[in-house]
């Protein structure tokens, strides 16, 4: 899942897949707007085929929270 | 057409685009639900019915929710009929939200059942309420309204004439005193900025809305303009799915803020090596050609992207106590470093470098304020707080924020003496600065009191410090969060007035 989060992580903003870890933050770490992380949040539905709830989706603030909240929907 | 009135926009859609679609909307994954132009007018004179007889008609009605064909026919009905809508930021935490209501003279509260906890500490905290609505509510129950049963209740074609000069909407914004304020409109002030400049957009143009609806930006631009055009409205359900949604309704046309752009741009690139035309086939569809953008400064190298895949950006420039729009440019007449032309009820000129506005769009006031009015209206004459001047061709040029206002980079206004302000109350925070910083994050500069520190033993200041920060985020809408933290070890510079030096 994390490798997966990882890969999709990249389109959005300019940082090496590989300095990526479960504790980076989307806005401060990683350069994430509001609406890039908004709309990775729209990609991953796609991607994991899950139903995202924006209110829940809005106190996510690191890789390894993403994560997961992916995997408690996943399992669902 | 140019009209004088809310309602005159909506019987005049009415009668020329008659069962059309008006608005469509998802109902369940994929599915797309539709109303006509009658049926919104309709049931838009029913809700006026329903406030009739509700003994509310002239009031001030305040509404919140997410862009639903309820909002808009709620938004219609209260100003088709001269009560005066107060549409309310549907993210504001609720003890704020509670204030504005109170704030604006609410009396009647239409809700979407998101808000269930702001209606519940209303009754509270907001004596003035009458009634509160429920959007969803099958029916009434516990004091709260059913939306749908209010209409059911009435029949269409109530009438009753508003004054085009009369108040017709008052939508707060946050200002640089902090304290947000109420930007009065009237019904000529809306009615005229929608309709009042020919942009050559096609009757039954297919649009996406994707701002939030209590900005005057989408509601004058893709709601009261859209309408008057006959447009196809297609209601975005959530940021999250802007993509998707764009494959689903096939928009010809969405109104954006930068920020928003910024992204898609992203998506392009991401995909240069394929042909143009392909590429602008999979994000956008074929059948898309135009994004309006406004709100915020956009780079113009995005224009010169975006031209490359075929697709219009035409930049504008308005503000809410302006209806909004003041300028815009236009597919047949762009200056690309301008914000457009001059729209054909506004005039300008320039005083002490910053750009005054005067004509048919300008707002009555704020609401209860009368200090702020007179310092922000002269004579008719609106001060934007912008430096600018307009060329001899009357197109807009923007050279800065006489305020400190930050604008960030999807319009919201944040005042930084407000959180400066909330942070200061702190013992451990002696002075405190924020700004924007150099990667468009808000972002705090605090000059600790260190004695205080030493007495209560803080060692690790700064952990303690982004503790505040924490707390204070918690509460906080989204676009208010400070994302950066700077400790210093020495006091601001400060003026002769001992205010510290912004920059």
């Amino acid at each position: 899942m994390f490798e997966r989060l990882r890969d999709i992580i990249v389109k959005y903003v300019e940082v090496k897949a590989e300095t990526i870890t479960p504790e980076s933050r989307f806005m401060e770490d990683l350069g994430f707007t509001s609406f890039d992380f908004m709309s990775m949040l729209g990609e991953l539905e796609d991607e994991f085929d899950v139903e995202v709830d924006e209110q829940e989706a809005a106190n996510i603030r690191t890789v390894g929270e993403a994560v997961a909240y992916l995997e408690k929907l996943s399992q669902a | 057409m140019e009209c004088k009135t809310i309602r005159e926009i909506v019987t005049g859609a009415a009668e020329r685009f008659g069962d059309g679609d008006a608005v469509r909307y998802k109902a369940g994954k994929d599915k797309i639900e539709a109303k006509s132009y009658i049926q919104l007018k309709e049931d838009s004179e029913r809700f006026a019915a329903a406030l009739n007889t509700l003994g509310e008609l002239g009031r001030h009605i305040a509404l919140t929710g997410p862009t639903s064909y309820r909002w808009l026919t709620a938004y219609l009905g209260i100003t088709g009929c001269g009560s005066v809508a107060v549409p309310l930021d549907v993210s504001l935490p609720a003890a704020e939200m509670c204030e504005l209501l109170d704030r604006a003279d609410a009396t009647v509260f239409v809700f979407d059942e998101q808000r269930a906890d702001v209606a519940a500490m209303a009754r509270e905290k907001c004596p003035k309420l009458k009634y509160l609505i429920s959007m969803q509510k099958g029916e009434a129950q516990d004091g709260v309204e059913s939306f749908d049963r209010l209409l059911a209740a009435e029949t269409p074609g109530f009438e009753r004439e508003a004054d085009p000069d009369a108040l017709c909407t008052i939508m707060f914004t946050s200002g640089t005193t902090g304290k947000s304020k109420g930007v009065m409109l009237t019904q000529r002030n809306l009615a005229q900025n929608a309709t009042c400049l020919d942009m050559r957009i096609p009757e039954r143009t297919v649009l996406l809305t994707v701002l939030p609806i209590h900005h005057a930006y989408c509601l004058s631009m893709d709601i009261l303009k859209g309408l008057s055009l006959g447009s196809i409205i297609c209601i975005n359900d959530s940021l999250l799915r802007v993509a998707k949604n764009i494959k689903l309704f096939e928009p010809n046309v969405i109104l954006m803020v930068p920020l928003m752009i910024e992204t898609l741009a992203k998506k392009l690139e991401e995909a240069a090596l394929l042909p143009a035309a392909v590429v602008k086939a999979k994000v956008f569809g074929r059948q898309f050609h135009t994004i309006f953008s406004g709100g915020a400064y956009l780079n113009p190298a995005y224009i010169d992207l975006f031209a490359r895949y075929g697709i219009t950006i035409l930049q504008g420039y308005g503000m809410t106590e302006c209806s909004p729009v003041i300028s815009t440019n236009l597919s047949w007449c762009v200056k690309k470093e301008s914000v457009g032309r001059l729209m054909p009820n506004c005039e300008a000129k320039t005083v002490d470098g910053e750009l005054w506005v005067r004509g048919g769009s300008v707002m009555m006031g704020y609401y209860g304020m009368p200090e702020e009015t007179a310092e922000t209206l002269h004579d008719g004459w609106l001060a934007t707080g912008d430096l600018g001047y307009v060329d001899e061709e009357g197109y807009v040029f923007l050279t800065g924020r006489k305020k400190n206002l930050i604008i960030t980079a999807n319009g919201e206004n944040v005042s930084p003496e407000e959180l400066e302000n909330r942070l200061g109350e702190q013992r451990l925070v002696q002075e405190i600065l924020v700004r924007e910083n150099a990667d468009g994050v808000i972002e705090a500069e605090i000059f600790p009191d260190y004695d205080y520190a030493k007495k209560k033993r803080i060692a690790d200041i700064t952990a303690a410090l982004q503790q505040l920060i924490d707390d204070y985020n918690a509460g906080a809408p989204a676009y208010k969060k400070i994302y950066s933290l700077k400790v210093r070890e020495t006091e601001f510079e400060k003026t002769p007035s001992k205010k510290i030096k912004r920059y």
